[in-house]
């Protein structure tokens, strides 16, 4: 979904998203028509567990595809290529006339004005394309949240886990190893540490700024010692007179361990995070 | 006076270990600027998304456009969630 064409061919559509099981109550009838071509007239084949379906104006299938082609039609042909190619003939089989041209603005996830914090992680996994899409993150912050950043006059410590409200949001995406057997739900970070040092930027031309820095370890909920590291740098502004910085910038720069079971080994995968304060200055 | 000075230095020095350089957070939001992502790397949020299937069959009944759905077959696959 970040190759252009496969963006180029999407933006006269709605796009929407729907998780279940085939044994769910009250499946919507587009999904229930999508697996039914899938399970029963497809028996199985060219199976993964994520299809793309392109649904008229009057919400029937048109056209439904896997979303990962197990039998390429084009050999050589990449993922991003099939799947333009799907929506082209989704499109065509449409019959619509004049699907107007349309150029989306990029709207990132926000808090509405409310005060916080976005997040960008991204695992820079070179085995797998999908894992450097970014996954975007916002937490809402309250005055409380903002106490423990409020402006130093000298240099203080601080425990990562004080900001374990959006430090928690720093872990990647679809790691299947790290989700909960029963519940199939990801692992959330049940713990951040660290001894963080927060000092006020001298020689700054009156701005009042400060600087947050230090290694910061996260632990997930598995119960089973997993945790990763990394380096925190991020840069505060406060406006004058003021304790809570109206401003937020910097990055998370560490590593995510994975098992890789193909060759039994450990591979050390760099993760990162940037953050930045919403509403924006 | 000697002293004086001397104890003025000892502060001086005392406080500049302490404080962070400009140089430094000047670092710290070009770095920033280079790993955000940039609107090629968040194409994706440039899709006009609809947050349910009902919402994205309404709106497009009413718009006249058509709808993509993805259908994931699992328990955990929220989407929406952002650590889908």
């Amino acid at each position: 979904m970040i190759d252009p064409a496969v963006i180029r061919q999407l933006q006269p559509f709605i796009v929407t998203a729907w998780h279940g099981h085939r044994n769910d109550a009250d499946i919507p009838k587009p999904v229930r028509e999508v697996w039914d071509w899938k399970f029963q007239v497809l028996g199985g084949m060219r199976q993964s567990n994520v299809d793309l379906a392109v649904l008229d104006p009057g919400g029937r299938v048109i056209h439904s595809f896997d979303a990962f082609d197990r039998f390429p039609g084009r050999p050589g042909e990449s993922l991003a290529q099939y799947t333009a190619r799907e929506l082209q003939r989704g499109l065509g089989l449409l019959e619509l006339d004049d699907l107007p041209l349309r150029q989306n603005p990029l709207a990132l996830p926000d808090l509405d004005g409310k005060q916080g914090i976005r997040i960008f992680v991204t695992l820079k996994d070179d085995r797998l394309r999908a894992y450097q899409a970014p996954i975007v993150e916002v937490v809402a912050l309250t005055p409380d949240d903002w106490k423990p950043l409020a402006y130093p006059r000298q240099s203080r410590q601080l425990e990562a886990d004080s900001l374990h409200a959006w430090l928690s949001q720093v872990y990647p995406p679809g790691i299947m190893e790290r989700t909960n057997p029963r519940t199939k739900e990801a692992y959330t970070i049940s713990s951040t540490d660290g001894t963080l040092s927060l000092a006020p930027v001298k020689n700054n031309n009156g701005l009042r700024r400060a600087i947050l820095s230090g290694m910061v370890r996260l632990h997930d909920e598995g119960g089973d010692g997993f945790s990763y590291r990394g380096q925190l740098e991020i840069v505060l502004t406060y406006p004058p007179g003021e304790d809570q910085p109206d401003s937020l910038r910097g990055l998370f720069e560490g590593t995510y361990p994975r098992r890789d079971r193909a060759q039994n080994r450990n591979r050390t995968i760099p993760l990162e995070a940037v953050f930045e304060s919403i509403p924006g200055k | 006076m000697r002293q004086l000075f001397s104890l003025y230095l000892l502060m001086l020095m005392a406080t500049t270990g302490l404080a962070a350089e400009q140089p430094t957070a000047d670092r710290i939001l070009d770095r920033y600027k280079q790993k955000r992502p940039d609107a090629r790397q968040l194409a994706m949020y440039r899709l006009d998304w609809a947050d349910s299937i009902e919402t994205a069959l309404e709106r497009s009944r009413a718009e006249g456009r058509p709808v993509m759905l993805i259908v994931i077959h699992a328990r955990y696959g929220d989407i929406t969630s952002g650590h889908c």
